[in-house]
């Protein structure tokens, strides 16, 4: 089986490589790409005109939800909302019920992702860094590390005692797996449901003060700097937290930070009246905020961009704001959230945008894959994305089982076309039939 | 459209000041035992999801007045200690045929969430710190009575600001009709960014209330202590009491008001609360009035004035 995938525009960021040519996919691997493959004989081809062929997406922050919160997702769902965000390596998080602190638990996301109703994307778990997130005990790492885990984190309830984080990230050293830190002071945030400014004032809401968030960043960058852990600080949403990170980038220490496209995309404005849509953790910010982390993705602190897809199910947001789970549906918006507000803003070029939304996770977390480098990955990834696609965000027609995202309605400038992760694993219906041909 | 009395942030000039001259004129018909407006077919919930003695007994009085039929909702009692949603508990009332509702709830918005699956009006009675429309036009009619106009007065706002839906929803019903809007407090009782709101803020009471024409005095919750925002009640009253000391920065002609339940000898002594200049239970008996007439507003579709609908 020969897949020509013809005439796009390659964006390579592990090769730096951006130009005009085709790839030539045989079986499940890539075989070659440049002007020569068109003289091949193929069963396939799609044309590309005018479309991004890159490496396949990977999400460093994904929640699939599965064991405990199916309800909200579940690993089939989630991967084939993956598929179609154009993704094809995603990272999971071990806030689970029960969170993923043993072996067993990982191999049971590893088996359920390689199942045949999954959306064929690779799962690469995230283990919880204490037994049962709650802060105290370390996970068994080693254990968690040989069952495949390719960082360790305890997600929404980070750990406050300094002592426990330190010991974490010596034990994490030892292991070479890197941690990845949501980064929260919670004695500053309990009870907190938004940004703290004018508008939760206003609102009459308890708030979330940006030094709640950056406080823990030091900390945690310092005690990176100290004992050489890898540090990953997860979605970043204040100035302040871009500055530390640039602090300790420059002190040397091993660290880098993700971006999600909510805190990009919307200030805490866009509350509203108390729509639930709109909370998430860390709080959406302000302007201010934006135009700095927007200066950080430019200038490299923010090394990635993240979805942080958080499903919920719609009974679960549709209650007074401060009750509200923090999150939403992302995977499937990002690309468009990304391209519009980033790329065709002239924030990030093409090859910079796919090496935010590929080559750099995939490097951060030492995934196989972000690249069309020969045997950089187990099988071909690739993701086409056609920038100049306009198109609305319609939620109902997502994959995701949440229907609960903000971006709803809203107009986008680029959209994911195709997803091959050895086989095609999704087409979108806005490609069009004329562009796809047999033999 | 339903109409919903959700918060004075929501209003124009225009709209309070038809609340406020309803209010005017339901209190001299009540007064005089004059006709008013029937609205014997409508029937409200009142749903308190948080203790309230005093703003529940004002709303039902109104709707007596106004021969409306109030079905009283007890929030221990009810489904929602089963574990049923708010959204289930007000789609419930809705197709058993409520026709409105009024609402108290401890969070802010929870009123909003409600008018979004309840067919016919939400009135407001307090979410979280939000709001507390009524309590601001009752305070405002208090003030228009004393004082005859809103417009160019300083009203100072003191406490404990940053826990009070009435300091914000007084802030804007005040603001918006003219008058001048000062919070005074200690910096850990004001939002830290109060930008969004129209009031100026002082953290020294006499500054602060400085040739005031009212001061509206909030009452202070004694768990600020254990929280660590205060360091005692005593600290606190040293300073920021409004007393017969304190007065004496305000104007000689100063209305002392408070939303109530008070502490007395704690933001208030008996002096300020009792005095000729207190205005505390004109504030109760306006709350009836404007009860009345933001009920009436709600249910009646257009901004119709009374002489025109009752018999």
């Amino acid at each position: 089986m020969r897949t020509l995938l013809k005439n796009g525009r390659i964006l390579d960021p592990s090769q730096e490589l951006d130009r005009v040519s085709s790839l030539l996919i045989e079986d499940d691997q890539i075989v070659g790409f440049g002007n020569d493959v068109l003289d091949a004989q193929v069963d396939e081809t799609y044309d590309c005109t005018g479309m991004w062929i890159c490496p396949g997406l990977v999400d460093p922050h994904v929640h699939l939800r599965e064991p405990g919160g199916e309800h909200k997702e579940t690993i089939v769902t989630g991967t084939q909302a993956a598929a179609a965000g154009g993704y094809t390596t995603i990272c999971c998080m071990p806030n689970t019920d029960p969170p993923l602190d043993s072996p067993a638990l990982i191999d049971f996301i590893l088996d359920r992702a390689a199942s045949p109703e999954a959306g064929g994307v690779f799962v690469a778990p995230v283990g919880a860094l204490t037994r049962g997130m709650r802060g105290e005990e370390l996970s068994d790492l080693a254990a968690l590390k040989r069952a495949g885990i390719v960082a360790a984190s305890d997600e929404q309830f980070p750990i406050q005692n300094s002592k426990i984080m330190m010991q974490a990230m010596e034990f994490c050293v030892q292991l070479d797996l890197p941690i990845m830190a949501h980064c929260e002071d919670m004695n500053l945030t309990r009870g907190g449901s938004m940004h703290e400014g004018a508008v939760s004032a206003m609102l009459g809401m308890k708030g979330i003060p940006r030094s709640a968030e950056e406080i823990a960043i030091v900390r945690n960058c310092l005690l990176s700097l100290h004992t050489g852990c890898q540090l990953h600080v997860m979605r970043v949403s204040t100035w302040g937290a871009v500055e530390m990170i640039r602090q300790a980038k420059f002190l040397g220490a091993p660290v880098t930070c993700e971006i999600c496209p909510m805190h990009f995309a919307f200030t805490d404005e866009n509350i509203g009246e108390f729509d639930t849509r709109f909370k998430i953790q860390p709080p959406l910010r302000t302007q201010v905020d934006i135009d700095l982390l927007v200066q950080g993705l430019t200038d490299g602190t923010i090394d990635c961009i993240a979805s942080d897809h958080s499903p919920h199910a719609s009974h679960e947001v549709d209650v007074p704001f401060e009750e509200a789970p923090f999150g939403s549906a992302q995977l499937e918006s990002a690309v468009g959230v990304t391209l519009t507000l980033l790329t065709h803003k002239g924030v990030l070029t093409p090859l910079e945008t796919i090496n935010k939304l590929s080559t750099k996770p995939a490097q951060i977390l030492r995934l196989d894959a972000g690249t069309f480098r020969p045997g950089g990955t187990p099988v071909a990834q690739v993701c086409v994305i056609d920038p100049d696609c306009e198109w609305t965000f319609d939620r109902h027609k997502t994959f995701s089982k949440s229907k609960n995202t903000p971006f709803d309605g809203m107009r986008m400038k680029g959209k994911t076309m195709l997803t091959f992760s050895g086989s095609e694993i999704y087409r979108d219906a806005l490609f069009g039939d004329e562009r796809y041909s047999v033999g | 459209m339903a109409k919903h009395l959700l918060g004075i942030r929501h209003l124009n000039k225009d709209q309070i000041e038809h609340l406020l001259s309803l209010a005017a004129d339901f209190k001299l018909r009540v007064i005089e035992d004059k006709p008013v407006p029937k609205l014997n077919k409508q029937v409200v919930g009142m749903l308190f999801f948080e203790n309230s003695t005093r703003t529940r007994v004002s709303f039902e009085m109104a709707a007596h007045y106004l021969s409306m039929k109030s079905a009283n909702f007890a929030a221990g009692n009810s489904s929602m200690s089963k574990g049923e949603t708010l959204k289930d508990t007000i789609l419930t009332l809705r197709y058993e045929r409520l026709t409105g509702l009024v609402m108290r709830h401890r969070m802010s918005g929870a009123p909003t969430l409600a008018s979004h699956h309840f067919g016919g009006p939400v009135v407001n009675a307090g979410d979280g710190q939000h709001e507390h429309p009524t309590q601001a036009l009752g305070d405002a009619l208090t003030i228009i009575e004393r004082k005859g106009d809103l417009d160019g007065l300083r009203v100072a706002i003191v406490g404990d600001v940053e826990h009070s839906r009435v300091a914000r929803s007084n802030a804007w019903l005040l603001s918006k009709m003219g008058a001048e809007v000062r919070f005074v407090g200690p910096k850990t009782l004001i939002p830290s960014l109060s930008a969004m709101l129209p009031a100026s803020v002082y953290y020294d009471l006499a500054t602060g209330i400085a040739d005031a024409d009212v001061i509206i005095t909030l009452r202070l919750q004694k768990e600020r202590m254990s929280e660590g925002m205060l360091s005692s009640v005593g600290e606190y009253a040293s300073m920021y009491q409004v007393n017969k000391d304190t007065l004496r920065y305000a104007k000689p002609d100063c209305l002392v008001m408070h939303p109530g339940p008070l502490n007395r000898g704690i933001e208030v002594d008996d002096i300020a609360a009792d005095g000729e200049r207190s205005a505390i239970n004109a504030q109760v008996e306006n709350g009836v009035f404007v009860r009345m007439a933001s009920l009436y507003w709600c249910f009646t579709n257009e901004e119709t004035h009374v002489d025109m609908v009752t018999a």
